[in-house]
């Protein structure tokens, strides 16, 4: 029984008795005692329309009762519930644990496996990203930026143009994989998303830090590109992660470590330093991943060494970074072109160098790789750091 | 595979074209060769059956009429939809045009749907009749002559029947119970200025109408796989919500006797063919 008082279809009555009609078994009736006059006609024609059976009208002290006998047909087509626990196509978008209607479509997701997708840390480091959130235009000192020398400032420009070039092969990535990942892997998904908005930050500091005292972006060279390029042409998640994070960010951690120690001004530092705390948290995510991956599968190891040295070969051309690069690092450590200071500049990049492949053989082997396959690939990886 | 089978049906919508797809690739995926043949007006789909260039009319209840004046009865229904049993005509009227039943429509402005709809013209004017109002006389009515042709399908006249009582440009009208189930749970009704005041004793609409002649094994195979169809199974259910139902049925006959006695009564052949 329902009391529908004077409600009236289209003003409410129609939720009450669909509610109260999918918890009846077909057959069963429902009785909807009404104070308006018009009920008989309305809920009449309403029934027929919503396949359930009118069974007519009678007067009942002063109100009037209809009676309505559920119908066959669900309005939603459901399955049990705990079948959907899997990354399936045909849950979609469907939050994780909800219980889906049978019908919806297949999704092109493509990666379906947790030994693929998953992550242990995924939840903690979303929450960590999440509370690590800062402004690249009001965080940063901009009005701390002294006048510069014209050589350095030159320099500095370059490497904010190389940065931001590599950050855009680091948000593409991400951004290119998550439309694949199946969304029972939320955590990764979430976390992804992070690192997307983390790399648009940096894009955004690094474009302005170029555009803050005079020169301006500087060069991108067709072989940074080439490098870049691979990444986002790699066919396979974990790869892709891989190349891009492990290997790539995790080297950009020495490189934006060393534009902080030699930066010419504060504003440079700081942002370095912003930008690297970013870096740092893609890099375990990214390592916490493919530790879980070749945990679950140790001939994933060769999978991904593959992958490396397929790169590095369709690389083999690319034998140094972008000249300007390096030298606007040695110039930044010399602290600009002093005859007496460049020597040591050149032997601190040089030093930069030794200690990305030590710090790269170091994740290497975190992950599960032999101290010489670790060795053999990090000593592959292209020369243009990402 | 036996010779396909050709269903026609009246284009009211572009969604017809959807719908007859879907249905396709229903019975292909059932081995049968069904496909389907539009016209523009009953009229000329009844026509086309009748001389053999279709072997199916999907058809609306005054269709069917006609096809069964014209082969003096020698038709069959094949099937038809759990919502053309029972169909009922509903009367509206201005809550403040006081109207209770039906005898309050003397003198009174009534709007009806398209002349050749059956829900919203042909049997009001006849239930009105047999409840003591002569159409003529009793009342000013007001036709909404849209989609002429099509039956009453579109839905328009029944539109302009409802909009011509909300703004009180009639006193009251006559719209089927299927457009008034749907306007109402839509929230198109505005209650404060309409009511309904009557619901018509039910009737037929519409079914897959063949000739007794043409009848056989293989459209008895094509209507056994038609009644087959699930609401319940998701790659059933968008053609079912796209042609408004859940179940599709064996035919009714009974539920064409209004009509009969409607098109006789209001002379309705006499004056359009």
């Amino acid at each position: 029984m329902v009391d529908a008082a004077s409600l009236t279809l289209g003003g409410g009555l129609e939720v009450l008795l669909s509610r109260k009609l999918d918890r009846l078994s077909p057959g069963e009736l429902l009785e909807v005692h009404s104070d308006d006059p018009s009920i008989e006609h309305d809920l009449r024609a309403w029934a027929r329309f919503t396949a359930n059976e009118w069974k007519g009208m009678r007067v009942e002290n002063g109100r009037f009762v209809c009676s309505i006998r559920r119908g066959t047909s669900q309005r939603i087509i459901t399955t049990d519930p705990s079948t959907w626990l899997e990354a399936k196509r045909e849950t979609g978008f469907a939050p994780r644990g909800a219980i889906v209607e049978k019908g919806s479509p297949e999704f092109p997701f493509d990666v379906l496996s947790a030994g693929e997708a998953s992550n242990p840390e995924a939840r903690e480091l979303y929450e960590r990203a999440i509370s690590s959130q800062w402004n690249a235009a009001t965080d940063i000192a901009w009005n701390a930026l002294p006048a510069a020398d014209p050589e350095i400032e030159q320099c500095v420009c370059q490497l904010m143009t190389f940065l931001a070039e590599n950050e855009f092969a680091a948000l593409y990535v991400p951004a290119k994989w998550i439309p694949r990942i199946h969304p029972h892997f939320v955590e990764t998904i979430m976390f992804l998303s992070t690192q997307i908005g983390d790399e648009a930050r940096h894009i955004e500091v690094f474009v302005k830090r170029a555009l803050a005292n005079g020169s301006g972006l500087q060069f991108s060279s067709a072989s940074t590109e080439r490098s870049l390029k691979t990444l986002l042409d790699r066919e396979d998640f974990l790869e892709a992660s891989f190349l891009l994070s492990v290997l790539g960010e995790g080297t950009f951690l020495d490189l934006l470590r060393f534009i902080e120690a030699h930066a010419p001004d504060p504003v440079t530092a700081d942002i370095a330093r912003r930008a690297r705390l970013d870096e740092a948290r893609h890099v375990q995510f990214s390592l916490a991943h493919m530790k879980h991956a070749i945990d679950s599968d140790s001939s994933l190891r060769q999978k991904l060494a593959a992958a490396a040295r397929e790169r590095a070969s369709s690389l083999a051309e690319v034998r140094t970074v972008n000249p300007l690069v390096e030298e606007s690092l040695i110039v930044l450590a010399a602290g600009g072109l002093n005859p007496l200071t460049l020597p040591k500049a050149v032997r601190a990049v040089r030093g930069l160098y030794d200690t990305m492949h030590e710090n790269r053989i170091k994740r290497l082997q975190l992950i599960g790789f032999s101290s010489g396959e670790s060795e053999a690939l990090s000593e592959s990886h292209t020369p243009n750091f990402m | 595979m036996s010779k396909r089978i050709e269903v026609g049906a009246v284009a009211y919508d572009p969604k017809v074209v959807t719908i007859w797809e879907m249905i396709n690739d229903y019975f292909r995926a059932r081995g049968i060769a069904s496909d389907y043949v539009l016209f523009s007006n009953y009229e000329a789909q009844v026509e086309a059956l009748l001389r053999g260039a279709i072997d199916i009319a999907w058809n609306t209840n005054l269709a069917y009429v006609r096809v069964v004046r014209r082969t003096n009865g020698r038709c069959k229904v094949l099937a038809m939809r759990d919502t053309d049993v029972e169909f009922t005509t509903v009367l509206i009227a201005g809550t403040g045009a006081g109207i209770n039943k039906i005898a309050d429509l003397k003198g009174k402005r009534v709007a009806f749907g398209s002349r050749d709809s059956g829900q919203a013209a042909i049997l009001p004017a006849y239930f009105l009749s047999t409840n003591g109002i002569d159409v003529q006389k009793d009342i000013s009515l007001t036709r909404f002559d849209l989609d002429v042709g099509k039956h009453g399908d579109t839905g328009t006249s029944e539109v302009a029947v409802l909009a011509a009582v909300t703004k009180g440009e009639a006193d009251a009208g006559a719209v089927g119970d299927q457009y008034w189930g749907r306007a109402l749970a839509q929230g198109g009704v505005d209650r404060t200025k309409v009511k309904a005041i009557w619901t018509s004793p039910p009737y037929c609409h519409c079914n897959f109408t063949v000739l007794e002649e043409r009848y056989g094994k293989d459209l008895e195979a094509w209507t056994e796989a038609i009644l087959e169809m699930d609401y319940n199974n998701p790659g059933h259910r968008p053609i079912m919500d796209m042609e408004g139902l859940k179940r599709w049925v064996r035919p009714q006959l009974a539920g064409y006797k209004p009509l009969f006695e409607a098109v006789e009564a209001v002379g309705y052949f006499n004056a359009s063919s």
